[in-house]
């Protein structure tokens, strides 16, 4: 396959079955329509240059900015696009709750605004809300935008309209799915493929996914937020079910582990929502005989948004052990509190003397900022991080001089202490009380 | 009407005891009138240890300050003064209340904007003054001159504060000097060094968002380094209030009660409000606009736990958690907790004067209602003013406290609308129906529970000469041997008789 621009690598992506054996469906074909390899990665790409396309030619000459609301593949599609036509980008968001892709987006040269949260003394008198105060900047006179619009734009549906919606008929050899599932978002997606399949076939059901109210699935939104969508109209779906954010990781588990499809808990959700919906359905007969269908095998498509690489941080959040590692070796982990109790220390007096007398290292585990600003004469500043990784492989100093270890409160520096103890070295002390101990009794602290 | 659209209040231990205390109640209103206020002087106590206990967990020093401005009791403050707790005055007459109770000025900070009888008395006392601006700081250090009067320990306000990488835009606030701003700041600090002593900043931001204050508090820690290098010797970061408080018993009865508010918005369901009042929703051509202008009240992360989760957030540029740069930098942390200090520690009393149908007339409400029978109207002997929690946009319902213990007519759950005593068509307690299991009959009681957080007298005034509410402090004895404590009978004195050795020579007993 040979392509002039990276666009014109955007849709025509695979409709993959899934293993009957993963999702135990007996009388239906499961496909995944894999929109993950989109070039930008995700599902967006199609409606984000759908909506784009039209002025982004000239938008550089009439030196417009994109805008739009949007904290994930949107913005990602976006901001790639705009930067290749050498338009600035920007997007305002109600908290970025990925981090990941937080970053990703400065990477791709796109700027980011985040709106405040809600007020915690309410003003019932205040109409101001940020994002009526976001459209009236985009309307003000003189304003250079080439705004997007994805939850009302016609582009957005319309990109799903001639591609996706077809493209899976096609691959089904001409015959629309007896199910269609998907993750609502800005709704464009399952709105414009749902309109192709019911041309083809008007007994298509749609299934349209929400995220649990109290919690959080990227890329969907819960029962209330969708009501804010434009493109929304609740007669799109037959059936709007919710998924929590625990069973999205469940089905995206299920694809990445046993159907090799790396795809994000948006797509999880989607998995999980389309077993759980079809399940109940699998013994039922067909509605009503049909001479055009296949007697026993009915089938249904299910969207693969995006790509997993994005979520590891969402993963650490909700499911850590997933990411869980064994303890190492020399980690504080190993240490018994009895071992920390006998860990040996020195008060501030003492430790006075102690310097003046046999100049241990004096090792401060505070952060640079922290050290910078005050610390004591002569100590050398490995922060508590760093400290831990150097005395995973071994002591990292020579047992023949010795050590007094600093933190804020001689808590850390006990530990710590209590572990190069264990591991050999002979004269390892922590400070009593740490640097605030030490500020408290009046003992120098310097600035350099 | 299909399921009873209830939002329960959370009541814990004290407060639902006292809420089964029937006779006890009733016995109270019958002699204060109605409205009462109730308040419960050893619940916060009970929450300022739990905050400090969050302080030990991160090994940090430095005061809690009760925000007076969230209930005007004299219990409350007086038996804060028996702690460790500090006080934030907003006002001459928050101070002169707070050392009256028996704070001394070293455990008092005077915030907010300040007049000259404010900042006179906060000087002539020593009391801390948090500085809201550079011309409040000029006009501090000449009421120290001109009086010659010692050297005023100061804090500075800061907003504005600017976060790397994302842009985190943050409301506009009247108060405080911008971050950017420090520099003029300082100089102005230096330039009054013999009248004031710097030491701490802080920052208090009208959000609910924890990345924002996340932002706001290394600001802090930077803009103190900088006083460092400057040559001042700061030792605390003052991060305000707004900790938050979970008025709700169950989640789920706010998730439903927000969503069918939304499908109200959008008409594909009966009105659920007087003269369909949408909180702030709005319908357009069948989309939702606007937002939901309400107190999130179910918020499990409230109070200590989120000053606990706030503290183990990572700072957004030098990556420690702010507890851990906090304390690396050897500062204090100041709170100013109000509306979570106080949390449980009061209700408000309003005896039913009137129950009847509402009238036929209202087209809106009752007809093409089909699930509903028709909503109640209950008039209170209290007003809208009395009772803040619809003003602060909490909604929670009222618990009903019959006047007699003979059953109550099983009248089945019922909608009503709660109107207040002023001739006054907006004079609505609830704007919304409320959901209660049994119709209210004259003569008993709705308690608000949980009002002691600004709902309680902030804006309480005598409109048409109805009476302002009294206010009782209510304790506990130790219980009986073998009883729960729960069930230990309940005492009481008016707000302004007590002390906080009060309870061990007990006043009045029902």
């Amino acid at each position: 396959m040979r392509f002039e621009r990276i666009t014109d690598a955007i849709g025509n992506t695979p409709l993959v079955r899934i293993d009957p054996s993963v999702h135990g469906l007996r009388t239906i074909d499961l496909y995944a329509k894999l929109e993950m390899l989109n070039p930008f990665g995700s599902i967006k790409d199609r409606a984000a240059w759908n909506m784009a396309r039209p002025g982004l030619a000239t938008a550089a000459d009439e030196g417009r900015t994109v805008v739009e609301l949007s904290s994930g593949n949107t913005a990602k599609a976006l901001a790639v696009l705009a930067g290749m036509h050498g338009v600035p980008f920007k997007t305002v968001t109600n908290r970025m709750r990925i981090p990941e892709v937080k970053d990703l987006l400065l990477l791709l040269g796109a700027e980011v605004e985040e709106l405040p949260g809600q007020t915690e003394c309410l003003d019932p008198t205040n109409t101001d809300d940020p994002l009526t105060r976001f459209h009236q900047a985009l309307t003000e006179p003189g304003g250079a935008y080439l705004y997007t619009d994805q939850y009302y734009n016609d582009r957005n549906t319309q990109a799903h309209v001639d591609g996706t919606g077809p493209e899976i008929v096609k691959d089904l050899d001409g015959r629309a799915p007896d199910w269609f599932i998907a993750c609502v978002g800005t709704a464009g997606s399952s709105t414009g493929v749902a309109r192709v399949l019911r041309e083809h076939d008007p007994r298509v059901g749609v299934v349209g996914l929400v995220s649990s109210k109290a919690d959080f699935v990227p890329g969907i939104r819960t029962i209330d937020e969708v009501q804010e969508v434009g493109l929304f109209d609740p007669g799109t779906y037959d059936t709007l079910a919710s998924v929590t954010a625990d069973e999205a990781l469940d089905g995206m588990l299920t694809l990445a582990r046993r159907c090799g499809i790396l795809a994000g808990p948006t797509s999880g959700a989607a998995y999980f929502g389309a077993v759980r919906h079809l399940r109940e359905l699998d013994t039922a007969p067909a509605p009503e005989p049909d001479v055009d269908r296949p007697a026993e095998r009915r089938t249904a498509v299910f969207i693969v948004c995006d790509r997993i690489e994005s979520y590891l941080g969402y993963v650490r959040q909700r499911r850590p052990e997933l990411l869980g590692r064994p303890p190492q070796p020399n980690s504080l982990a190993t240490l018994a509190d009895a071992e920390v109790r006998e860990a040996p220390d020195i008060d501030v007096e003492g430790a006075e003397s102690w310097i003046e007398r046999e100049h241990p290292l004096v090792v401060d585990l505070r952060s640079p900022f922290a050290y910078t600003a005050l610390h004591i004469a002569g100590s050398v500043n490995i922060v508590d991080e760093l400290f831990g990784e150097l005395v995973r492989g071994g002591l990292p100093f020579s047992k023949s001089r010795p050590v007094l270890l600093a933190c804020p409160v001689g808590e850390q520096s006990a530990r710590y202490a209590a572990l190069l103890s264990r591991m050999g070295h002979p004269d390892v002390r922590s400070l009593r009380g740490g640097i605030i101990a030490w500020r408290d009794a009046g003992a120098p602290l310097v600035r350099e | 009407m299909d399921v009873p659209l209830y939002l329960e209040p959370r009541l814990e231990s004290r407060l639902a005891s006292l809420l089964r205390a029937r006779t006890f109640l009733h016995t109270l209103a019958g002699g204060l009138g109605s409205p009462l206020n109730v308040v419960l002087p050893d619940r916060i106590a009970e929450n300022l240890a739990a905050f400090r206990a969050v302080y030990r967990r991160h090994h940090l020093s430095g005061g809690i300050y009760f925000a007076h401005k969230a209930n005007r009791s004299s219990a409350l403050v007086r038996r804060l003064a028996a702690t460790d707790a500090g006080m934030d005055v907003a006002s001459v007459r928050e101070l002169q209340h707070a050392l009256g109770a028996g704070f001394a000025p070293d455990r008092i900070l005077a915030t907010g904007p300040k007049n000259g009888e404010f900042l006179w008395l906060a000087a002539r006392t020593g009391t801390a003054v948090h500085v809201d601006s550079p011309g409040e700081l000029d006009e501090l250090a000449a009421l120290v001159r001109d009086h010659r009067l010692p050297r005023v320990r100061v804090l500075l306000r800061l907003s504005g504060f600017r976060t790397p990488g994302v842009r985190l835009l943050s409301r506009q606030s009247r108060f405080g000097t911008a971050e950017g701003d420090l520099d003029g700041l300082l100089k102005a600090v230096e330039r009054h060094g013999d009248a004031v002593e710097l030491t701490g900043v802080g920052y208090h931001l009208d959000t609910t968002s924890p990345a924002e204050k996340a932002v706001a508090l290394e600001g802090c820690v930077k803009a103190l380094d900088t006083c460092r290098v400057r040559g001042f010797t700061p030792r605390a970061v003052d991060i305000g209030g707004g900790f938050g408080t979970d008025y709700l018993a169950d989640g789920a009865q706010w998730q439903r009660y927000t969503t069918e508010l939304t499908n109200a918005a959008l008409g594909t369901r009966p009105p659920m409000t007087w003269r369909r009042h949408t909180y702030g929703l709005r319908n357009e051509n069948g989309t939702l606009r606007g937002a939901l202008a309400l107190y999130p009240a179910h918020r499990p992360t409230a109070g200590a736990r989120y000053l606990d989760e706030l503290l183990s957030l990572p700072a957004p540029s030098l990556g420690r958690p702010l507890a851990t740069l906090l304390l690396e930098n050897l500062y204090e942390l100041h709170t100013e907790p109000g509306r979570a200090l106080v949390d449980q520690c009061g209700v408000t009393l309003a005896r039913v004067l009137e129950v009847r149908r509402t009238q036929p007339s209202e087209r809106s409400e009752a007809v093409d209602d089909r699930t509903s029978p028709g909503h109640l109207l209950v008039r209170l002997d209290a007003n809208a003013d009395d009772i803040g929690l619809e003003e602060h946009g909490v909604l929670v319902d009222p618990v009903l406290v019959p006047r007699t213990a003979r059953p109550v007519p099983d009248t089945g759950p019922v909608a009503v609308y709660l109107a207040g005593n002023l001739c006054l068509e907006a004079d609505m307690i609830t704007r919304r129906a409320v959901h209660l299991p049994a119709a209210p009959r004259p003569g008993d009681l709705l308690v608000f529970a949980n009002t002691a957080g600004y709902c309680m007298d902030f804006s309480a005034d005598e409109a048409q000469q109805q009476p302002v509410a009294r206010k009782a402090a209510v304790w506990q004895e130790e219980a009986a041997d073998g009883l729960p404590q729960e069930d230990a009978p309940w005492h009481w004195c008016l707000d302004e008789q007590y002390w906080p050795h009060v309870p061990r020579r007990t006043k009045g007993t029902a």
